[in-house]
C-alpha cells in the first residue's frame, strides 16, 4: 500500500457535492457530522475545497447542469481519491431515470473522464447514517 | 365574505368566461380563453381580493392550459382559472407579472418547459432548464422527442465559464498559471 493510501485511510477529508439530489441524502450526511453519530472520531471531516479532499460524497442523480461542474470537481481533488456514492438516485438514477434533464448516474459519469476512479457505493432511499458510516469504513477497509 | 356572497361575486365575470364549474363547496374552476385570462385574473386578485398560489401549465389534447390558482382565504375556498390557448404553433398568453409580481418566476418557468409565451412578463429569461439546453426545445410538451439533446463537450476547468458568469478584472488563478 502507498503512504498517500495509508494517510487517506487514517484520515479521509471529505468534500461534498449534490448533483441533483432532494436534499434527503444530504440531511442524512450533516447527520453524520452531528455529536449524535460524530465520524470525526473516524477522522472524517468535511473541507470547503475539494483540493482539500481525499474523497467526495456524491448525492443526486446527475442533472445536465451539475454534469461539467462534478467532473471539474473530481479533477480538482488530489489523487488518489476515494468517490463514495450515497443513496439509490446517485448509484443508478433511481426514479429521476427517464428524466429528460437526467445524465446517467455518478460511476457512469466519473468513469468516462477518469475508468481508474474508486467508486463506492451506499444505497437507500435515503440511506441511514449508519449505513453511510458503515458503507464509507468497510470501502476504506478493504483499499 | 362568506361562501354565497364570494359566489355572488363571481358571477360578475360571467360574460368573459365560457364556464364556472363548482366541483365541491370550496373548489370552483372558472373556464376561459386565453384572451380573457387577464381581465379575470385582475378581477380575482384585486376585486374579489384572493391570494395567488401557483401557476400550471398542461399540454391538453389539441390546445395548451394554464392554470392559476387562487385561495380565498376567508372561507378556505380554492379558486382555479383555467385558461385555453387554442393555438398550438404559437401559443401565447397575456402576463400577469405586471400587477402581480410573485407570478414571474413561474410564468418562466411555464415558458421554459411549454415554449408558452407570456407577452407583457418583465424579465422572459431562462430559469430552470440547464444553460446549453438548446433553444425551441420544450421538454414538457407531449410532441417533445424522448431522445436527449446532446451535451456539449466538457473542457476542464472551464465548467464555470459555462455558468456564463465572469468579473471582469479578475482571472482564475489556473488562467495565470497557464
Amino acid at each position: 500500500m502507498s503512504w498517500k493510501m495509508l494517510a487517506l485511510k487514517k484520515s479521509p477529508w471529505v468534500f461534498h457535492v449534490n448533483t441533483g439530489a432532494c436534499n434527503n441524502c444530504d440531511i442524512e450526511i450533516v447527520n453524520c457530522l452531528t455529536p449524535k453519530f460524530d465520524v470525526e472520531r473516524f477522522g472524517i471531516k468535511l473541507v470547503g475545497s475539494p483540493r482539500h479532499a481525499d474523497a467526495l460524497l456524491v448525492t443526486g442523480a446527475v442533472t445536465r447542469q451539475a454534469l461539467p461542474r462534478l467532473r471539474e470537481v473530481y479533477l480538482q481533488i488530489p489523487k488518489p481519491c476515494v468517490v463514495f456514492v450515497i443513496g439509490a438516485c446517485a448509484c443508478g438514477t433511481g426514479i429521476f431515470h427517464t428524466g429528460y434533464h437526467i445524465e446517467g448516474p455518478v460511476d457512469k459519469v466519473i468513469r468516462e473522464i477518469d475508468p481508474e476512479a474508486i467508486i463506492a457505493y451506499v444505497p437507500g432511499c435515503p440511506p441511514k447514517p449508519e449505513a453511510i458510516i458503515s458503507g464509507v469504513l468497510q470501502a476504506l477497509s478493504i483499499l | 365574505m362568506n361562501q354565497q356572497e364570494l359566489n355572488n361575486k363571481l358571477a360578475q365575470i360571467k360574460d368573459r368566461l365560457i364556464d364556472i364549474e363548482q366541483k365541491a363547496s370550496n373548489r370552483i374552476f372558472l373556464l376561459c380563453e386565453a384572451q380573457n385570462n387577464f381581465d379575470v385574473n385582475k378581477f380575482l386578485f384585486e376585486d374579489v381580493g384572493a391570494r395567488f398560489v401557483i401557476a400550471t401549465g398542461i399540454d391538453g389534447e389539441d390546445c395548451f392550459e394554464v392554470l392559476y390558482h387562487y385561495s380565498y382565504d376567508q372561507t378556505g375556498c380554492m379558486i382555479t382559472i383555467k385558461a385555453f390557448i387554442r393555438d398550438r404553433e404559437q401559443p401565447k398568453i397575456q402576463s400577469i407579472a405586471p400587477f402581480l409580481p410573485g407570478a414571474e418566476w413561474i410564468e418562466r418557468e411555464i415558458h421554459d418547459l411549454f415554449g408558452i409565451d407570456f407577452p407583457g412578463h418583465p424579465d422572459m429569461r431562462r430559469l430552470i432548464l440547464a444553460d446549453d439546453w438548446p433553444q425551441g426545445v420544450y421538454p414538457l410538451r407531449k410532441d417533445t422527442s424522448r431522445t436527449k439533446p446532446p451535451t456539449s463537450a466538457f473542457v476542464p476547468g472551464k465548467a464555470c465559464g459555462q455558468l456564463g458568469r465572469t468579473i471582469e478584472g479578475v482571472e482564475s488563478s489556473r488562467e495565470v498559471k497557464e
